[in-house]
């Protein structure tokens, strides 16, 4: 279910005009239960889809990410890499 | 049924499962490599899924493969397209033949470099012997670099495919248009082609000793080519001829890939002799025509020794080098006039550092060579790799790379760079021109340019072409012995380069030149007054820039303001964003230098596939000129639009401000950026928002001017996109190119409707395309209604000239009447005879 809102937020960013925007924001394509994950919204210093499959974050303070709450919120892999960078694995 | 043995694979890396079928790339999806599956990694070492032999890596260190004793054969491929990559951010921990056990690490990784700059990080491991297996774990999703995976079926083993025996047939010897190669995905296409035939088929490369079973998709990738190589084949069979026909017309085909058009080179029309002695033929690259003395800007060949004795001094040679070009570079860097040459120089100094580059020229010298032989050798060599990629951001730094290369060279052989004495009117002559030299040139005493390499869209073509000044490129290599100082005629329009040119032309060139100086100086001198036809109908004539400089000229030589700011100058040539306070100060400068009185219409971001951006990566478009471009762009990475649209509010009281969206197609598209910008001017405390227009460069714009006038404020017509879409033709096409001509009737209809839509609404239409910097194309625009022509700066005081000889209602007659018309030809043919005979010449 909530992988599906990720995959609903991709297709939204790919396809500004076709999906109907709710709620009036463009700021982020992380759900909030992800963003809740990874240590608030303040925690996320950038976010960036990349390689097809993936979104980059860059988080202000790596300790705050839950590995276990990414998951339940529908992000099956995830690879910490060095200066707080993360790479979130949603699919395609 | 005989009990198979059974072999287990490993998983190559931690990660998240994806089934085969649905991995965005026909070549793997269809199996036609071989049956396996994908994972998508959050590890970045990849480690052998079975004990046996490295039977291939691939040089760019993106692909292995591994054979087990038993004759099975597994490939791992990481990441798509990753090919493209050259190498970079992949650190191979193992050799060709060794040895290695299940498990055991081949390959180290940057995911994060690889997700930023490939495609994709989808890693595959195929199974290209063929045997069938079952999985492990069915149904799991995330796996552990080590698990065990798969349970291969060892059948036993398969009968040979029958060696043929009998004489063997040749294919002539083809050269290999791939620009990376045959690696995976073209070899697999070709051998899979090749097994369709009973004849045994080898590949050979020339000058190589190895050649590969055709058959053999590993043995086909073991050879390693690369773009350029020459190959031939062999086959022994019935059906050999066959198979050598079909064969080698997919091999000239790129095997499924995307392959550049073979460049024919031009036929001599007479001996080459001849035409040494007289005259010499190369593609214009900028018009004109000029008469001045040669000067040779290629480097003399430096004297380089291939072999040397001692390796560990000339290991000391080449630090020292490298060590000494750093400093001059961060000198370079200090004195940069501007932030974007700084920036050139930054990324040289990067390249001094890059590990591949160093790696290989350390290698050459431990295998005896010099150092300036090794160094020469790693830069060229990897230039042409780039250049081979039919990336033109690539091939730029192709030419980067030569340049960092010859400096490093100079200071190893005590070769001093002499500064370049130019006589008045020098043609300058170079293999190429590099960005060192360009930025080092006194451009007042340059006339015009004419080099070996290069095309249309070259360096020397863009920056002869902002010079006004005539150039003629791909000119034969001869013309690098000209003497310095030997008086020649540069005749860039018939693409020729006289070297003992008719004195009766010269003296018509001079009368000409002279005309035209006293024309421009005229023109110059009137510059500041308004643009007025005869008639008293005023129009407004504004620059197009792409700099404050570009902005300083414009204003003293008569802009009435900007039509087009190109903000990607910001963006472009960069590896990261521009700061806010960065943006903010060079919009507010060039605001200041506008003034109030005048109007400054900035285009937000006009980036796409067609022109990346460093730090933005962007998913390889097939067709970028209909991909993610312009607004499109911005509107899926809203951050950097918002980003943007702050830093040029801050300039909102300095200047009449002007937003301008480029690309836009749909209604929604201006409606979303317009909410983004009221969202940015409310958290700003702006009171007046500046005024938001679209271009209008998308027959789709233009055709729904009337739905889109009452929601913006003004139009501006980009005519070089709106030919190549209304006329389905790529403006660099090399055969199709003269053909996309602005005055083609369908244009200048679409130019005609969208402007009777705006001024129903009240709203002002420029034009900011090269047609607007045309003189023939100005009665034809004020007659159709145009109210502002934006302009390339050089040309301000001719096109303010031209609107002041006009009458506007005989304009507006003209303007019917060509609408009428058939043709682009016809168009020009209507406008020629009311050319000014002094201004059909270029300047």
């Amino acid at each position: 279910m909530m992988f599906d809102n990720v995959r609903k937020a991709f297709w939204k960013a790919l396809t500004p005009d076709l999906v109907v925007d709710e709620s009036g924001k463009h700021e982020s394509v992380l759900q909030p239960a992800v963003l809740a994950a990874l240590g608030g919204a303040g925690n996320v210093k950038s976010e960036q889809r990349v390689a097809l499959t993936r979104i980059r974050v860059e988080l202000a303070d790596i300790t705050r990410l839950d590995p276990q709450a990414l998951r339940a919120a529908g992000v099956p892999g995830i690879l910490s890499l060095p200066g707080g960078l993360v790479h979130l694995v949603v699919g395609l | 049924m005989v009990s198979s043995q059974q072999l287990q694979l490993l998983a190559p890396l931690s990660g998240v499962l994806m089934a085969l079928d649905n991995v965005p790339d026909p070549v793997f999806s269809s199996r036609m490599i071989g049956d396996g599956l994908c994972i998508d990694p959050t590890s970045q070492v990849l480690c052998a899924p079975l004990a046996g032999v490295i039977s291939n890596l691939q040089h760019t260190g993106h692909a292995i493969s591994i054979t087990g004793a038993n004759g099975v054969q597994v490939l791992l491929h990481i990441g798509l397209d990753t090919v493209n990559l050259a190498g970079k951010g992949f650190t191979p921990l193992v050799e060709e033949g060794q040895q290695v056990a299940a498990g055991q690490a081949l390959i180290e990784f940057d995911a994060d470099f690889v997700a930023l700059n490939a495609r994709s990080l989808l890693t595959l491991m195929l199974v290209v012997s063929g045997e069938s297996f079952v999985p492990l774990v069915p149904g799991a999703d995330l796996v552990e670099s080590g698990q065990p995976l798969l349970a291969l079926q060892l059948a036993e083993t398969p009968a040979l495919a029958e060696e043929q025996t009998g004489a063997a047939q040749l294919s002539a010897s083809q050269t290999l248009p791939n620009p990376n190669g045959l690696h995976a995905r073209p070899a697999a296409v070709f051998a899979q082609a090749a097994k369709g035939f009973a004849a045994t088929i080898h590949l050979h490369k020339q000058g190589a000793s190895a050649n590969a079973n055709a058959k053999s998709l590993v043995a086909i990738m073991a050879l390693q080519t690369v773009h350029g190589d020459s190959v031939y084949l062999s086959a022994v069979g019935a059906d050999a001829g066959q198979a050598l026909k079909v064969l080698s017309e997919l091999l000239a085909s790129g095997c499924g890939e995307e392959v550049a058009i073979e460049v024919v080179e031009a036929q001599p029309m007479v001996m080459p002799e001849q035409v040494a002695s007289d005259m010499l033929r190369g593609v214009c690259a900028s018009p004109g025509s000029v008469f001045g003395p040669v000067v040779q800007l290629s480097e003399n060949a430096l004297q380089i020794d291939e072999l040397a004795t001692d390796s560990s001094l000339e290991n000391q040679c080449l630090k020292q080098g490298l060590a000494e070009a750093a400093t001059a570079l961060q000198a370079l860097c200090d004195n940069a006039p501007g932030n974007a040459q700084a920036e050139i120089f930054k990324a040289h100094q990067e390249l001094l550092e890059d590990p591949g580059l160093l790696e290989q020229a350390f290698a050459l010298i431990d295998q005896g060579k010099s150092a300036a032989f090794a160094w020469q050798s790693a830069t060229q060599e990897t230039a042409t790799l780039f250049k081979g990629l039919g990336n033109r951001l690539l091939a730029e730094r192709a030419l980067d790379l030569q340049d960092v290369g010859q400096r490093v060279l100079k200071l190893m052989l005590g070769v001093q760079d002499r500064v370049l004495e130019l006589p008045d009117n020098a043609i300058l002559i170079a293999e190429q021109l590099t960005p060192s030299q360009t930025a080092a040139l006194d451009t007042r005493k340059v006339a015009g340019f004419a080099t070996v390499g290069g095309g249309a869209t070259s360096h020397v073509a863009i920056l002869a072409r902002a010079l006004g000044l005539p150039a003629i490129c791909g000119v034969a290599p001869q013309v690098l012995a000209l003497a310095n100082g030997t008086q020649v005629l540069l005749d860039a329009d018939a693409g020729l380069l006289h070297l003992q040119p008719d004195p009766e032309r010269i003296k018509q060139l001079d009368r000409q030149r002279e005309q035209q100086r006293q024309r421009q100086q005229q023109d110059l001198q009137q510059a500041a007054l308004a643009a007025c036809t005869r008639d008293g109908q005023r129009i407004e004539v504004s620059a197009n820039i792409a700099s404050l400089a570009e902005a300083e000229q414009a204003v003293t030589l008569g802009a009435e303001g900007v039509g087009l700011l190109r903000s990607e100058f910001l963006y472009l040539e960069r590896n990261s964003a521009p700061s806010h306070d960065e943006q903010v100060a060079t919009y507010s400068a060039i605001a200041r230098t506008v003034g109030t009185e005048h109007n400054l219409v900035v285009r937000t971001l006009d980036v796409g596939g067609d022109k990346p951006l460093a730090y933005v990566p962007m998913d390889h478009e097939l067709n970028p000129f209909l991909g993610m471009r312009g607004i499109r762009l911005c509107l899926e990475r809203p951050q950097l639009l918002r980003e943007q649209l702050r830093a040029i509010l801050a300039s909102a009281e300095l200047t009449r401000l002007h937003i301008m969206l480029p690309m836009v197609t749909q209604l929604s598209e201006l409606r979303m950026a317009r909410q983004l910008l009221e969202e940015e001017a409310l958290v700003l405390g702006v009171k007046t928002l500046p005024k938001l227009g679209i271009m209008i460069e998308v027959p789709a714009a233009a055709l729904m001017a009337d739905l889109f006038a009452p929601e913006v404020d003004f139009f501006s017509i980009g005519t070089n996109d709106l030919t190549q879409y209304t006329l389905a033709m790529d403006r660099d096409h090399p055969r199709l190119a003269s053909q996309a001509d602005s005055f083609h009737p369908a244009v200048l209809r679409l130019i005609a409707s969208t402007v009777k839509a705006a001024h129903a609404h009240g709203k002002w239409v420029g034009v900011c395309g090269a047609l607007a910097s045309e003189t023939l194309a100005v009665p034809v625009l004020l007659g159709l209604g145009v109210d502002e022509l934006s302009v390339s700066v050089p040309l301000i005081p001719a096109i303010k000239a031209r609107v002041r000889e006009l009458d506007f209602a005989a304009c507006q007659s003209l303007a019917q009447q060509v609408l009428e018309l058939e043709s682009a030809g016809q168009v020009r043919a209507a406008l020629q005879p009311l050319q000014q005979p002094m201004t059909v010449l270029e300047y």
